[in-house]
Parts: structure tokens; sequence; C-alpha cells
């Protein structure tokens, strides 16, 4: 096993798998930009290195800084968590050149399946249905075919991924707009303007299924997540199992998971996605070369540690376990807490969390990237943390993290919890009946009416009174975080839960 | 004394009077009620009314107080002198960035004629792109905008000439 393992990555990632490190014996080495200095993911790892301005381009992207830093640090192995360079082959390479283990796939799988018009290709050729879509030259030939295919549409970038950049088009009209803002959305983000075409399914179901591969042709999976609740194909809310799939449907969609993983001779821990329809068809839509950010209810329905399990297969080149013992218990679900004013239109906002406090509790898991008096600044994505519950059933497991959000306290930055509050407590949700357009054509209006309304006259007269009785709210934290509230349970970590501090 | 605090697209009015024994003579808006107010060790306020008693935790960050009642948050904004500008990015119709981002692409020019609703730039800032679109029809005044720059949020980024009428 490896005696240090380097992450290239920030925030709430880092902080996760330095945990399982941490916990396997492994020393963690952390990286920070200028603008991450004194960040939670470098309070949480054995040691930190500094990597570049406060550009994602010149440090969490820079292969380069990274690479250096895992070198002069001595590591053995470079993590990349999910975002930034995990699914960038050129940097799996750099690693690999250096002489040091990259926890994921091989470089050539990163980018067959990071090109999503091959991935398309390899997926049709091991027998899994794909969704009906074409390639173009240019954007006339999309709009031909997509004037051929009918509509609605939506348009991807072939290097993209992760809902990032993709755009719906419901007629011909908005079909060149929309072309256009993906071409530039991939072209600053991927570096490349290729977009593809595919049918844009209606009233369908975003399931994906868990891969784990030894790298010859061996694979199992772990489980399916339900990801359907997103808005602008971004998740906000996601678990296992899926509440709607049926046994057959469930067998169907793992094992063409695991013959597309043991067809590319998979490495790693990977995510075939695939949208239900609501005929009950199952269909490739891309397969993620990396832990994914919803990994937790995994987690807690088969008590498999991922990053364990990717670490396992890095260092051994074998599946730690087999199909048959991979079990399944319980519900487990996710909601992604950001950094973004539900009440204008999401917007991200920046600022300094001056005060945040996580729910704790049975069965409640948090993963999180920022503490009391941590920046929040324009550089990077505005997911703050993930807050996942356990139960029995998926009732008792949306109860409880209801019972988790409501114990969430983020303040000096906007965040979105009232949207997920919300959202746990439509009826459709606890019924599970929605599709993945369900948040913005049926949820978002009512909800925004539900934040137009005016705070209640003790909220104001709470506010006023604290400034009129003078006495200090709360101390203002400064951005880098010099001023920290105190809070004197924070200061004993780990220990806190299990109730050994002071 | 009176204050004055931005609640999502309305301004509030507060008007306070301290009498005996920590408790406050309240007026929000056009309601009046009589609460006590207990600082407790924590910070939090500890208000108790006709309805009941109900814990606030206020965090002040800049102008902006974080307010929690209960479970649920609440943000407010200080209004200094009662001004009642319009929020940021609402301003003349959303013009202004509404985050701070880099402009992508800047799609007018001086003396361009727009209509309501036209695309004037686009802007790109943590995974989204947003489109700011003309607020209504008129003739582009100034653009203060150029692909690859970083803006701030709230600074004016076109400008449109004056309604005519």
């Amino acid at each position: 096993m490896f005696k240090k393992v380097l992450i290239a990555n920030r925030g709430e990632i880092t902080c996760r798998v330095a945990a399982t490190l941490h916990e396997m014996g492994i020393r963690s080495v952390a990286v920070y930009s200028e603008a991450d200095r004194g960040a939670l993911h470098t309070r949480v790892c054995d040691e930190a290195r500094f990597i570049g301005p406060p550009e994602a381009r010149e440090s969490y992207l820079n292969a380069e800084a990274i690479v250096r830093a895992a070198t002069e640090s001595g590591a053995d192995a470079v993590h990349p968590g999910f975002g930034f360079l995990a699914e960038n082959a050129a940097f799996a390479e750099a690693v690999e050149a250096a002489g040091l283990t990259f926890i994921g796939p091989t470089a050539a799988q990163i980018r067959a399946m990071g090109d999503k018009r091959e991935a398309r290709r390899l997926a049709e050729a091991a027998g899994v249905p794909i969704v009906p879509g074409a390639e173009g030259a240019d954007g006339r030939a999309l709009v031909r075919a997509a004037n051929a295919m009918g509509y609605p549409v939506i348009i991807k970038a072939a290097l993209g991924g992760g809902g990032k950049g993709m755009q719906a088009a419901h007629d011909a009209k908005h079909l060149a707009e929309a072309i256009e803002a993906a071409q530039r959305v991939a072209a600053s983000a991927f570096g490349d303007a290729a977009v593809y075409v595919e049918k844009l399914l209606e009233h369908a179901r975003h399931i994906e299924v868990q891969v784990l591969g030894d790298g010859r042709g061996r694979a199992v999976h772990v489980f399916e997540r339900d990801c359907t609740l997103q808005r602008r194909h971004q998740k906000v809310v996601e678990e296992a199992p899926a509440p709607t799939l049926t046994a057959d449907q469930r067998a169907i969609v793992t094992h063409a998971a695991v013959r597309l993983a043991e067809a590319v001779k998979y490495r790693g821990a990977g995510t075939i996605e695939t949208l239900l329809t609501r005929e009950g068809q199952v269909y490739f839509l891309e397969m993620n070369t990396r832990l994914q950010v919803e990994h937790p209810v995994t987690e807690l329905v088969t008590g498999i540690d991922l990053v364990r399990a990717q670490l396992e297969i890095a260092a051994t080149g074998k599946l730690p376990f087999e199909q048959h013992a991979i079990r399944r218990h319980g519900h487990a679900i996710e909601a992604r807490l950001y950094a973004e004013d539900a009440a204008r239109d999401f917007l991200p906002q920046v600022g300094t969390a001056t005060r945040v406090r996580w729910p704790d509790g049975p069965f409640v898991r948090v993963d999180a990237g920022v503490e009391s008096g941590d920046a929040v600044t324009v550089h990077y994505d505005p997911m703050l943390a993930k807050i996942i519950a356990y139960a029995p059933t998926r009732e008792a497991a949306i109860e409880r993290l209801l019972g988790a959000l409501d114990d969430t306290r983020v303040h000096g930055v906007v965040t979105n919890l009232p949207f997920l509050r919300a959202l746990l407590r439509a009826p459709a949700v606890r019924s599970g009946s929605y599709d993945t357009e369900w948040v913005e054509r049926e949820f978002l209006a009512g909800f925004a009416t539900l934040m137009r309304a005016p705070a209640p006259e003790l909220a104001l007269a709470a506010v006023a009174i604290a400034e009129a009785s003078g006495a200090p709210v709360a101390r203002s934290a400064t951005p880098n975080g010099a001023a920290r509230p105190i809070d004197p349970f924070a200061q004993l970590g780990r220990w806190r839960q299990q109730g050994l501090g002071e | 004394m009176k204050s004055f605090w931005r609640d999502g697209d309305r301004v509030r009015e507060v008007e306070l009077k301290s009498l005996d024994g920590g408790r406050w003579r309240v007026r929000v808006d056009d309601s009046e009620f009589e609460l006590a107010a207990e600082r407790m060790p924590d910070g939090k306020l500890r208000l108790v009314g006709e309805s009941g008693v109900t814990v606030a935790e206020v965090t002040p960050e800049g102008a902006r107080r974080f307010v929690r009642l209960g479970v649920l948050d609440f943000v407010l904004e200080r209004e200094t002198g009662g001004s009642r500008r319009a929020v940021g990015g609402t301003h003349d119709g959303g013009m202004e960035a509404p985050m701070p981002g880099v402009v992508t692409k800047v799609m007018v020019v001086v003396g361009d004629e727009v209509a309501k609703g036209q695309p004037l730039v686009a802007l790109e800032a943590m995974k989204m792109e947003h489109l700011i679109r003309a607020p209504r029809p008129g003739r582009v005044k100034k653009v203060a905008a150029s692909p690859g720059q970083m803006v701030q949020a709230g600074v004016a980024l076109v400008e449109l000439e004056a309604d005519a009428g």
C-alpha cells in the first residue's frame, strides 16, 4: 500500500479523501492556491504544498506544479478527486511519467470516455443502448441532424461532462443560439469547441451505476444511484437505491454497466450514467472516469468505502471484493449545499462563511469543505458541502435529511439551503414521482413565490434589536480567515463526535 | 430609532423604542408589537412576545444580517438613510454583472439598436454561462466589457441611451 498520497484537489473532496488516508495510516498531502491559503482542506491533511495563483488554470489545473509538489513531498501516488484534473489524460500520464501512481483509470481510458462521441461508440459496441444522437462538423450539420431527429434536442460538449455547458433546444429557432452558447462554454471549459447533438429524452430519470474495475477485464458494480433531481442539468439531490427502479430494470442496467467496464478493461472507480425513460427503456449517457460527487450514498447503503477501494485497486491491481459480497441495505439520500442565492436565479455567491454549524447525529454524514471563517471565492465551484442521511427506508431517510438540514446553519454567505428544504418537502419528491426536468418545469415557480414572501416581522425585530443592543453579535471574520470566531469544540476535530474532548 | 432593511426586492422599516426591563416596543412597517429580548451567553437573542419564545441568531457580514429564527434563515441588508435603490442586477433592468465572473462574449457595439431581451454580454462564472439581455429596446450608449475581462458583481457592463419618451 502507498505511504503518502497527494490529493490534487481542494474543498470537500480533498477532506473526504484525506479521511480515508488517515484511517488507513497513509500520509496525506494537500495542494493549495493563493486563494486557499489556510483553507480547511489544507488543515486536515498532514502537509500542504503551495501550487500557484488563485486562477484554477494556474494552480489546480496546473499539472506541472502539482506533479512537482507530489515529487517534492515524496508522495508515491496522486488521487485526483473529481473536477479539475480528475479526467485529464495528460495529467494521468504526467503523474505516471514522474514515477508515481495515478489513482484512477489509465490515460487511454480517460481519453476514450472523455470524448463523449467515442464513449457512445464504445457503449454501443458493448451492447449498451445509447441515446439517439449525431455528430456534425459544424453548426449547420448539427441543425440538419436535429431537424431530422425531431425536437427537443440537447447540445453537449464532446469533451464535456457533468452537465457543464449543456444547452437544450425545443425548436429549430433556438438551436443556433444553443449551439453557439454550448460551443463557447466548451471552448473555454474544455479547450475544444466540438459539440454533438442528442435527442432530449423527456420525462426520464437519471440512473447511474457505480463500477469498480481491476484494469484487466474484470469489473463489479456497487449498485445504482438516482440523481433525477436536477436544476439546469446540475444534480442537487441524489439517492440510493433508485426508488422507482424495478428489479428487472436494476438487473439490466447494472449488467450493462459491468459489460461496458469489462469491455474497456476499466481500472478503478467509474460511473456509468444512464437515462431511464417513462417507458422503462435504459439509455447510456456517458461514463465518468472518476469518483462522483454523490459517491457517499453508495457508501452508506453498501458499507463500502469507495476511496479505500480506489486505493486498493491502484496499489494491487485487484478488486478488493467479489460481486456476491457486495450487498445493499436501507436507503441513503444526499443534498448538495451550494453558495447560491435561490431568490436571485441561483446566482453563485462569494463571501466569508462567518458562522457555520454542520448537523450531526446518528446516520447523518457531512462532507464539508468549509468551517466557520472560511472564504468562498469566485475562483472555484460554489459547492460548500454535501449533507447525507441514511435510514432503513426512503421515507425515513428523507425525514432524517430534513432534520439535518434544519440543524445546518451557514451565515455570512447565502446558500441554497431554503431551496433544499423546500424541495425535500415537496409531495412529488416524497412520492418519487418526478423526472430530470421536474424541478424547473413544476417546482421552481412555486418556490420563487415562497422566496418572494416577506421575512417575518420577528426577523426584522431581531436584527434591529441586535443592532440597538450594541453587544457584538459575532465577530466578523476577515476573508483570509485570520479572525475566526472561536468555537472551542471545533478545535477538537474528530474527537468531538466520540465524546472524548475535554 | 428607525432603521431600513432590504428584504428581497422590498425595503422594510423598523422602529424601536426601548422600554424598561429589556422590553422593546417594535414597529415593523405598519405593524406594532412588544417584545422582551435577552442576550444569551452564546450571543443568541431570546425573544419573548405574545406568540411565545423564539431564539434568534443574528450574524452581521458587511451590510448584511443573516438571521436564523428557529430553523429558518433570512438575509436582510441594511439600507442607510432609508434609500430605496434597486437591488444590484435589476438596476435599470439588468445590464450589470449579476455575479463576479469572466466576460466570454460581447455581442453589441456602441450605436447598436437592440430589442428587448436581446443578448448583450455573455458572462461565465462557476460552471454557468449567464446571458445579460437588454431590459428594453434602445441604442447602446456604452460598452464596458471585453472578452476575457474579469468583472465584479454590480459592475455596469452595457449602458443604453435614455428612453426617448
